[in-house]
């Protein structure tokens, strides 16, 4: 069986829409995050980190990203930054940076206090139920 | 002649990782998650794997957005610990075997399988949080490593009938290595986890057990599940779970599930663990 049906692209790529609370990092994101996503990547290295520490600001205006982008990454807003074509793993450099954990920072995208959030994991996550589909409902 | 005798399947996730270089892995947080590895790291020290092809993935570390292979194969010689932005994890270097990971290289492509051929490449907690896992903390890492990343950040990610398909060119691709080799293969990520957005910390244990149990029980359903029901049902990043069907692919039919664990969480994850041996 290494035949399957043909997927049809758009109708995959209306899936992907379709999930509750999920910004799914398909190609159109990721062209509309390559400067912002790259910018994150910069602070893999040490000295970049010390001069975006020092301004950020400064150091944003140096990207050609959407000002919309800058605010929200100055902002830490991670919800915004998906929408604007942001990925988590780029994401994560600059929360890094800050100090936080991904649990941390990952509370911080869903209305909890990171204490809550990490009770929640503990007693074994959020269940899927009724966050399968929009049209749905399930 | 080289042959594939056992798969393993296990999460790698990187606060594993910061548990283990930390010694912390009986703070009663993360000793659950431990526990669960005891019997692999028994086992595996008398079976003494010469080759493991790693399946693993690149969490924009070494690939950024420049390039975005999907699948990769690294033929250096030997390969550091990534530097993920907190200083490189103190674990040993990896070494390949680089006349198989080339000839692995040259067998897929010839039998249809596209690989991007990789000879500079730090390696990140993907590959190297698995190693710690079922090798502890050794002054050099017990066998040689010949690393596949697939990429499963950017959509879409190869399917997993395609995943499972470039498993089965694995299998072909060593059966005819001229060496006399035990050889393993590894699938790591997952299991079910979401690190986005405001349904961020979602976790299916009942579709993860499925998962493990038709490892062995019906393979060929693993292969048809669309990438809608991972995201749907195991989160954003559950997704990663399509490495593990490149193992399974290079199992072939005949296989024995000899150890399973599982616990929620790690972080933000449900860790999940499997060793499946070849019986034919
Ligand atoms: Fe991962």
């Amino acid at each position: 069986m290494s035949e399957l049906a043909r997927t049809n692209i758009h109708e995959y790529l209306a899936e992907l829409e379709d999930i509750p609370g999920t910004r799914v990092y398909t190609t159109k994101r990721a062209r509309q995050g390559y400067w912002l996503n790259q910018f994150a990547m910069s602070l893999m290295k040490a000295k970049n980190r010390e001069a975006w520490k020092a301004d950020e600001a400064a150091y944003l205006a140096d990207w050609p990203m959407t000002q919309d982008q800058r605010d929200a990454v100055l902002a830490r807003d991670y919800n915004l930054l998906l929408d604007l074509g942001g990925n988590i793993y780029y994401l994560a450099k600059v929360f890094s940076t800050d100090g936080l954990s991904f649990l941390q920072a990952v509370s911080t995208m869903t209305g909890m206090s990171t204490e809550d959030y990490q009770d929640m994991m503990i007693n074994g996550g959020r269940s899927p139920k009724g966050l399968r589909s929009i049209k749905e409902g399930t | 002649m080289a042959r594939i005798t056992v798969g393993i399947g296990t999460s790698h996730v990187p606060a594993i990782g910061a548990a283990i270089d930390l010694g912390k892995t009986k703070d009663p947080y993360w000793k659950p998650v431990f526990d669960g590895y005891e019997w692999t790291k028994t086992w595996i020290e008398n079976e003494k794997p010469d080759v493991i092809v790693l399946v693993y993935n690149d969490h924009a570390t070494a690939f950024d957005m420049d390039i975005i292979p999907t699948f990769a194969i690294a033929c250096s010689d030997s390969f550091k610990p990534a530097d993920e932005g907190w200083g490189p994890r103190k674990v040993p270097d990896i070494h390949n075997h680089a006349d198989l990971a080339w000839h692995i290289a040259q067998s897929c492509i010839l039998d249809e399988f596209d690989m991007t051929i990789v000879n500079n490449i730090d390696l990140d907690h993907g590959l190297t949080v698995p190693l710690s896992l079922m090798f502890g903390q050794p002054e050099e890492w017990p066998c040689k490593v010949i690393p596949i990343a697939v990429n499963v950040v950017t959509y879409p990610p190869p399917s997993g009938n395609r995943c499972y398909g470039l498993g089965e060119a694995i299998a072909r691709a060593v059966e005819s290595f001229d060496e006399d080799l035990n050889v393993q293969i590894w699938g790591t990520g997952g299991m079910s986890h979401q690190l986005q957005g405001p349904r961020a910390g979602l976790i299916n244990p009942e579709w993860d057990q499925k998962f493990l149990d038709n490892m062995t029980a019906n393979p060929a359903l693993l292969r048809a599940i669309p990438h809608i029901e991972y995201l749907r049902e195991t989160g954003s990043e559950g997704i990663e779970m399509v490495m593990w069907l490149i193992m399974r692919g290079a199992l072939g039919d005949n296989i024995k599930e000899l150890h399973r664990h599982y616990h929620v969480p790690a972080s933000n994850t449900a860790v999940g663990h499997i060793v499946l041996e070849k019986t034919s």
